[in-house]
Parts: C-alpha cells; sequence; structure tokens
C-alpha cells in the first residue's frame, strides 16, 4: 500500500527552485534513503513534508494515505502522523522536555479519538523508551533540548518519534555528528520502529547510518529531482564511487 | 513662595502645587534638608523628552494638574489585598499595610522577632540625625528626580531594621487611593539590614477606587556586612495610575540581594534604581520582569555602579509588550576606578505581540577599572518561528504552542524567585494579561 505518493513536487525557498519537480513513493513497510550532495534538496523536502511555512511549493502534488498533504497545516500533519526528525533540532529553555512530549502525545490521541494519556502510564512509557534510548533521567527536568550535545539533540529526536509512534517518520541527517555508540543507539531505535503499517524516510549523507538501517529503496537527490533510485547496493557503490559518479551518469 | 520658584511665570500648574504643598507642611527637624531638596526638584522641573534618562516617557500630562495631598484613610476603610494576594492564607508571612504613604504600625512589640519597625514622623522625632544620615545619601538627581520631590514633602512612612534572619517573608502592602482626580501621595521606606541578617520583603503596590493619587515613592535598601535579602517590587495599580518610583540601594561587604522589579499594572509606571555596591564582594541579581498591556506605559531605569572590587552583578530583564502598550529598559553599569576585578553581566530581552507595541532597550558599560568581566546583550523581536515550527510539527495546535513559548520566555525570571507564593501569584497575575491566558494557566 502506498503511505506517501510525491508527484513533480516543486518548491521554492527565499525566491529559489529547489525541487525542480520530484517524484517518490514510499509504500507502507518500507525504508527508503535519500542521499545526495550538499545543496541537493533533500533538507527543503523534508520541510516541506512537515509543513515548513516560509518555504513555498510552487508545483506538483503530496499525497499522505491519500489525503492532500499540502492542504494541512503542520501540526495537523503531525497528527496524522508525520515525524519529521530534525537536522538541527531548536534549543526551546523554558519549555519542559517532558512537557512537550506529553502534549505531542496528547495531541495525536485526541486527534485519534483517545482520551488524554494516563500521568502514571505516561512516566512508565517514557522511562522504558528513554532507557532505549540510553538517556538518564537529568532529561526529564530540562529544556528541550537546552544545553543538550548535538548528539543528545538527535537522541532526543528519535525519543519523540519512539513516543509518537508516527506512520511515517523522516529523518533529516539524524545520523550526522554521531559518534559510533551514539549511532547504534540511534539506529536501533529507528530499527525497533520497523513494521509492516509503517515506513522510514533517512536523509542522509553517508552509507554509514544505512549499515545499521538497511534500506529497500535509496534514491538520489541532485538539482531538485530524484536522478536515481535501485536497492540498498547503490548506497554502497556510491560510497565507494562518490556522487560524481551518478551525476556523470545522467547527463550520459 | 516664589523664593522657591525660579521662575513662577514658566512654571507649570504642577510644580506650583508642590512648592505650595511644600508651604504647607509644619517644619520638621528634617526642615533644612526638605527645602534643598525642594529646591532642586523646582529648578529641575518637571522631565521632558531632553532629559536623557526620560527620553521615551512624557509626562506633559502632569504639569497642568494641581495636586493636593491624597486623603488619609483608616485602616478599615480599606479592602484586604486590593488585587492580588501575594500571600496564600496557609502561609506564614506578616504584613503592614501603608496607605497613601501613612502607614499602620502593627500593635505590640514582637511583630516579627529580628525586625524592628518605626515609623517617619516618629523617627524624625526620635532620633533625627539618623533619619537625615539616610535622606543626606546622593542620588542622581535626573534619573531620581521625583525622589527629591519625595524627600520634600513625604509625611510619614516605615523604617524597618532587620537585625537578624526573619522566619518569615515580610509584605509591605502600598495602598493609594484617591477622593479626586488630582491627589498625590509620597510613599517613603527605608529598609535596613544589619551585617548577618536575612530578609524577604515584598513591597507591592496596589491601587483602591477610582481615582487613584499620583504617587510619587521612594525606597531606600541598606545592607550591611554579609546581609542577605531578597526584595521584590511589585507594581499592580490600576489602569489609570501614574507612579513615579525610585528604588535606592546601598550594600556593604560582601552582601548579596536578590531584587525583583515586576510591573503588572498601572497606566504609566517609571521605576529608577539606583545601586551602589560600596564595599568588597557584594553582589546584586537584579531582575525585570515587564508586562506592557492595553495602553500601559512602563519605563525601568537602572543605574548600577560597582564602587570596590570584587562586587558583582546581573540584571536580567524580559518585556512583553502586546496590544499598544510600550516598554522601555535602560540599564546602565559604571565600574569605578579601583573596582578591580569586578564582574557585572546584562542581559534584556524583549517580546512584541503586537504590531503597535514598542520596547526600547539600551544596555551601557561605563568602565574606569582594570581587570573587570562585564558582558551585555539586548534583543527584542517576535516568537522565534523556528521554535514555533518545532511545536507545530510535534502536534500542538498553534494557539497552545504560542502561548507555550510567551510562557518560556517568562520562566528565566520567575525561576530566581525563591518565594512560592509570590511566584505563584505573580506568575498568575502575569498570565491573565498575556493572550491565550487560558491555556497558559495549564502549563503551570
Amino acid at each position: 500500500m502506498t503511505l506517501l505518493k510525491i508527484s513533480d513536487l516543486k518548491a521554492r525557498v527565499a525566491g529559489k527552485d529547489i525541487l525542480k519537480g520530484l517524484d517518490l513513493e514510499v509504500g507502507a513497510g518500507q525504508v527508503h534513503a535519500i542521499m545526495g550532495p550538499n545543496g541537493s534538496g533533500k533538507s527543503t523536502l523534508a520541510q516541506v513534508l512537515a509543513g515548513r511555512e516560509d518555504y513555498e511549493v510552487t508545483g506538483g502534488s503530496v499525497a499522505f494515505e491519500g489525503r492532500d498533504l499540502l492542504a494541512m497545516p503542520p501540526e495537523e500533519r503531525a497528527r496524522a502522523g508525520l515525524f519529521l526528525g530534525f537536522q538541527y533540532p531548536v534549543e526551546i529553555p523554558g519549555v519542559n522536555n517532558v512537557y512537550l512530549l506529553k502534549a505531542a502525545l496528547n495531541a495525536k490521541r485526541k486527534a485519534d479519538g483517545l482520551a488524554e494519556v494516563d500521568a502514571y502510564e505516561f512516566l512508565s512509557l517514557i522511562r522504558q523508551k528513554m532507557k532505549a534510548m540510553h538517556m538518564s533521567d537529568a532529561f526529564l527536568t530540562r529544556g528541550v533540548n537546552e544545553g543538550f550535545s548535538g548528539g543528545e539533540k538527535k537522541r532526543n529526536e528519535v525519543l519523540q518519534m519512539l513516543v509518537l509512534e508516527p506512520k511515517l517518520a523522516i529523518l533529516d541527517e539524524t545520523d550526522s555528528g554521531l559518534d559510533i555508540d551514539a549511532l547504534k543507539i540511534v539506529s536501533a531505535g529507528v530499527n525497533s520502529l520497523r513494521s509492516p503499517e509503517r515506513a522510514i524516510v533517512l536523509v542522509t549523507h553517508y552509507q554509514r547510518l544505512l549499515d545499521y538501517v538497511a534500506p529497500d529503496r535509496v534514491h538520489v537527490l541532485s538539482g531538485g529531482r530524484i536522478v536515481r533510485s535501485g536497492d540498498a547496493s547503490l548506497a554502497r557503490e556510491l560510497e565507494r564511487r562518490g556522487y560524481d559518479w551518478v551525476l556523470e551518469g545522467k547527463v550520459a | 513662595m516664589s523664593t522657591l520658584l525660579p521662575s513662577p511665570q514658566a512654571a507649570s500648574p504642577a510644580l506650583r502645587s508642590f512648592a505650595g504643598q511644600w508651604h504647607t507642611r509644619t517644619p520638621d527637624s528634617l526642615a533644612p534638608l526638605r527645602e534643598q531638596a525642594m529646591q532642586r526638584f523646582l529648578k529641575l522641573g518637571l522631565p521632558t523628552p531632553r532629559d536623557e534618562s526620560w527620553r521615551y516617557t512624557n509626562l506633559r500630562s502632569l504639569a497642568s494638574r494641581t495636586f493636593v495631598d491624597a486623603p488619609r484613610r483608616d485602616r478599615s476603610e480599606i479592602e484586604p489585598n486590593a488585587s492580588l494576594s501575594l500571600v496564600r492564607e496557609s502561609d506564614r508571612a506578616a504584613s503592614l499595610l501603608m496607605v497613601n504613604g501613612h502607614p499602620s504600625m502593627p500593635n505590640g512589640d514582637g511583630f516579627i522577632k529580628g525586625l524592628e519597625i518605626s515609623s517617619l514622623s516618629d523617627l524624625s522625632k526620635r532620633d533625627p540625625h539618623m533619619l537625615r544620615g539616610y535622606l543626606e545619601q546622593p542620588s542622581d538627581p535626573e534619573l531620581s528626580r521625583f525622589a527629591l520631590l519625595n524627600t520634600a514633602l513625604f509625611v510619614d512612612g516605615l523604617h524597618l531594621r532587620i537585625t537578624e534572619p526573619l522566619a518569615v517573608p515580610l509584605i509591605l502592602l502600598h495602598v493609594a487611593t484617591g477622593d479626586g482626580v488630582n491627589n498625590v501621595a509620597y510613599p517613603r521606606v527605608i529598609i535596613h539590614a544589619a551585617p548577618d541578617s536575612a530578609a524577604t520583603i515584598v513591597e507591592h503596590h496596589v491601587s483602591q477606587g477610582r481615582h487613584a493619587p499620583l504617587v510619587a515613592s521612594h525606597t531606600h535598601l541598606v545592607l550591611g556586612k554579609g546581609a542577605r535579602v531578597e526584595h521584590y517590587r511589585v507594581f499592580a495599580t490600576a489602569a489609570d495610575a501614574v507612579h513615579l518610583d525610585s528604588l535606592q540601594i546601598r550594600q556593604l561587604e560582601s552582601s548579596r540581594l536578590e531584587q525583583f522589579t515586576i510591573a503588572l499594572g498601572g497606566g504609566l509606571v517609571r521605576a529608577g534604581l539606583e545601586a551602589q555596591l560600596a564595599r568588597d564582594g557584594a553582589s546584586l541579581n537584579q531582575y525585570s520582569l515587564l508586562v506592557g498591556h492595553a495602553e500601559r506605559h512602563v519605563d525601568c531605569a537602572n543605574v548600577v555602579t560597582h564602587a570596590a572590587p570584587g562586587t558583582t552583578s546581573t540584571q536580567v530583564a524580559r518585556a512583553i509588550a502586546g496590544d499598544s502598550s510600550r516598554v522601555i529598559f535602560n540599564s546602565k553599569v559604571v565600574v569605578n576606578q579601583g573596582a578591580v576585578h569586578s564582574e557585572s553581566r546584562q542581559s534584556c530581552r524583549g517580546l512584541l505581540l503586537s504590531a503597535q507595541a514598542e520596547i526600547d532597550t539600551r544596555p551601557q558599560l561605563e568602565i574606569h577599572a582594570d581587570e573587570v568581566k562585564a558582558a551585555h546583550g539586548a534583543t527584542t523581536g517576535r516568537l522565534d518561528p523556528d521554535m514555533l515550527f518545532y511545536l507545530l510539527s510535534r502536534g500542538l495546535d498553534r494557539e497552545t504552542a504560542q502561548a507555550l513559548l510567551v510562557y518560556a520566555f517568562l520562566a528565566d525570571v520567575l525561576t530566581g524567585m525563591s518565594m512560592a507564593s509570590a511566584r505563584s501569584a505573580i506568575e498568575g497575575a502575569l498570565i491573565a494579561q498575556l493572550p491565550d491566558s487560558q491555556t497558559l494557566r495549564n502549563f503551570r
């Protein structure tokens, strides 16, 4: 079943065309990796899908479970089951990390017609997920990402994802800036979310993450379009031969 | 009367009425000092936007008015806790009442152990020498111009001497209440914390009734060696009230003061603060929480002087302006020659909630010593779009996300308050004046 269908998507940021007719189809149960050189439009794609308002969509369509995703405000997309793991998670001093998790979970439950989560159940859920992400209790009392190291921020993103259990998770360079131990923890977190009804899109610059989270499909994004798609072996080949190899191939 | 006025024809009705008040006062032991203050005030006149420290606050509307003393009121005529209760019934706290500057003296000794309370009218008879000692301490005439007027015209007030650590917080409720449109009151408070004493003191300004008087108040706070004080001044008067307050601080060796200035009421509030870190190791943490709401105008002017080695000061201000309000925060740190190894930090952040609102901030530094650490920063803007998008992307609705960010903006100052009941009441009153206040209440 197709979860996400992107057709001829065009988007502009600060007056500059970034996405120039992108097509992508992600089925339930699949993990896709989107790779590509800097400036190819990877992060723009992630932000557009999450609903960032200052990114202007100038053409094309995006269907999420058959619904028009682009017509939905960002908070509705989140409640419908779309999750963006940010490349640079923002620090929000004064907003408690756990408070945000609880508010996010309850917003989703409300949209699903469920009652608010019980305080005790919530805390035990959080503790269980934090343990999985090797996060200490100190995270409970801190402001959102406040004073977190780069790696801690990324782990916090994955923690949020595990608590919210989205249908579609888009992880924007969640692997960048992680040491090998943190990469393993984050990968294990991502893998634990894999299931037949969910899909994960990994936006990444490197093959490294894909050693731990095996993708079903790999796409190369360049100049605002998908220029090549393949299976997991494409990522390994890219790592060996560089992006130039694909880009030259495109011209040829 | 004209002997007091440099040029009677140029003087405004307001100045003439102040001079008139001076003439009707019965001379007391402070008379020469009061006359000097009156002369200086009349010479300076009402501040205009040409005065550096008053650039953003225009008092023209006062000039044409003829002021008379606000009435004395009996304690029984005052509704307790006129607008906002800073202490819950269950809390242990002591409270004192001052109505239009006239204190209600508590009955009997031992009101609170370690606190000696005198009225200034009594002290001017009993120990004029000591009282003059406080009144003679120089202050910046431009910044605290109305302190001069207060010195000249205050009728009574309170002297609080803290001799040991106080077991409970002390709430000083200032009620301003008028019987006509042109009343004026001159509340005066002197707080002296003896060496190694400690106290939490809240000065809470409210108004009662339809005609809030003009209030020109002054508080003098002296911290002896090793004293520790947490002082709050909370402005919560009615929307038509004009309040001109000045706070003068003097800190001796290793004393430590946490000072909170909170503006959540009044039509026009001018809050001056002058602090002298006079001896080695004195430390001041000053926090301002300024909420512009409706057409309110709040003008804070701080001058902190490091006059001795190893002194430290921090000023943290958070200003929020909505509707067509205006908030001004000017802070200046002066490090005198010889005040080596001093440290100062100023951080001011403003948050605009409407297109008609305005926030002006200006941190300044004047350093005349070597080996000094000084940092300052000021930013004003709207809600951070990255933060807002992050919260929306987690499914929070827009109203909640915005309210949460406003609340977070205030948190830096609120978390510094150690008096839980005051913090909770202040938080509640602040939130009530913000958009989405219903949502904001859920975060507490």
